[in-house]
């Protein structure tokens, strides 16, 4: 963050994050309801749909792990939050203390002086270097779920190879495991957005 | 963390209530806050102090878009209500601030120039938030002597700010009074200590007796709904208020 793109605008930011974190949510929400219907068809299919109803239980594993991925991220946009406060208050404090040093003289503003060399440079610098650690963290989270995500993706189209074999109920196993693709599709676009509002 | 809780909900008219955070420090005094959306606009209720901002911040992202906020609310002028206005106005230097005239020149010290604030009258005003008008209810003295509630009247939702607040011991958190009696015991201290004017106790309760109320939400404590509500205010028409005891 630099003082350019200004606090402001790194809560605006983090809004943007957490508007992405919660469409995740609700996708892989949707990815669980759809693996559970997906797991009562397979056992409907019988023998023919053993390796379907595999790969449906690891998706809604996979919708579990992604929920809670996107939990440790909001809890992480939330401790940015608490740095970029921080930060605000700090400038807000420097502001007046500026202002303090502008209306003194002598012995009394080189001592402002001196304080807003030493604090001033001291807190801001501690501030924005925990908010660069934080994004870097961020920044690792956010490509490990989409490396989960990378497999969400071989579990569905595995899942549709399984399908063909389903016999009878092939059709309905083909459909359900394209959905699971289109739905894995859009956690993908929202990564990447959520990426794009990262960087 | 704090949480946000949906309180009411009619298609695209809601209430959140920000409350309850377990990592609060113990010298905080512990807040609720409230959010009123309509459609694709939102007022923030007593917002809250600097310190908390980073959790009800965050709370409130979780449900609701913070950006489409354009206005806050600010019952009276005391720093558990009001001092994260300067974050706030960092997030969105647009938001426009709604408080009583007698606070308009001090509340800036928080935060804020001389365009955020819209300085309510002593009678009140209407605060449009969507296609629904809200109402700015009088309520001076109690404790403040610039002092507003703000009502609902499609929801049918009173807030109250300090009148009916409780200070709930630990372990006790629910959003809801659900045994007035036990409630009233963590509210009386507060009310007897803190409202200061009889005549304007009884004015209060005089008003909003005649206000279809379901819910009535305090910036402390818990919710009082349905016939706790005509409860609550029975019980303060009665109290003893305004002076210290030793």
């Amino acid at each position: 963050m630099t003082q350019a793109a200004g606090t402001g605008g790194e809560l605006r930011r983090i809004v943007r994050i957490n508007e992405e974190i919660k469409s995740v949510v609700a996708t892989a929400f949707k990815i669980n309801l759809m693996a559970m219907n997906a797991i009562f068809l397979a056992k409907r299919a019988g023998q023919a749909a053993l390796g379907f109803s595999v790969l449906s239980n690891e998706l809604r594993r996979f919708a579990t792990d992604l929920q809670q991925q996107m939990e440790v991220l909001r809890q992480m946009t939330h401790g940015s939050v608490a740095s970029v406060t921080a930060l605000v208050k700090t400038e807000r404090l420097n502001r007046v203390v500026d202002r303090m040093r502008d209306e003194l003289s002598g012995q009394a503003r080189a001592m402002i002086e001196r304080y807003l060399r030493n604090r001033q440079t001291t807190s801001f610098v501690l501030h924005q270097e925990a908010i660069a650690t934080q994004n870097r963290r961020l920044s690792q989270t956010i490509a490990d779920t989409a490396q989960l995500v990378e497999l969400g993706s071989v579990l569905a189209r595995s899942a549709k190879i399984e399908a063909a074999y389903g016999g009878s109920f092939s059709a309905a196993l083909m459909q359900v495991s394209s959905d699971f693709e289109h739905t894995i599709a859009e956690i993908h676009r929202s990564l990447e957005q959520l990426s794009r509002h990262h960087d | 963390m704090k949480t946000a809780q949906v309180i009411y909900e009619n298609g695209d008219h809601r209430w959140l209530a920000i409350v309850r955070d377990p990592d609060r420090p113990g010298y905080l005094v512990d807040t609720n806050e409230y959010l009123v959306s309509v459609g694709e606009d939102a007022i923030l209720l007593d917002p809250g102090g600097s310190e908390i901002f980073p959790s009800v911040f965050s709370a409130l992202c979780a449900e609701y878009d913070p950006r489409r906020i354009s206005k806050i609310f600010a019952s009276h002028q005391d720093p558990d209500i009001i001092s994260s206005l300067s974050m706030w106005m960092e997030f969105n230097p647009d938001i426009k601030c709604y408080i009583s005239w007698l606070w308009a020149g001090f509340v800036p010290h928080f935060g804020g120039t001389g365009d955020t604030f819209i300085p309510i009258p002593d009678p009140g005003t209407d605060i449009p938030v969507g296609r629904e008008r809200l109402r700015a209810i009088p309520a001076h003295y109690l404790h403040s002597s610039g002092n507003f509630n703000l009502y609902d009247p499609k929801a049918k939702i009173l807030f109250s700010g300090d009148i009916g607040a409780a200070l709930l011991p630990p372990g006790d958190n629910g959003l809801f009074v659900e045994n007035f009696d036990r409630h009233i015991a963590h509210a009386e201290a507060f009310h007897r200590r803190w409202m200061g004017s009889e005549r304007a106790k009884r004015d209060w309760c005089a008003r909003v007796a005649d206000l279809d109320i379901d819910m009535l939400c305090p910036q402390h404590g818990a919710i009082y709904r349905g016939a706790d509500v005509r409860r609550f205010i029975d019980w303060f028409a009665q109290l003893d208020i305004g002076a210290v005891k030793s």
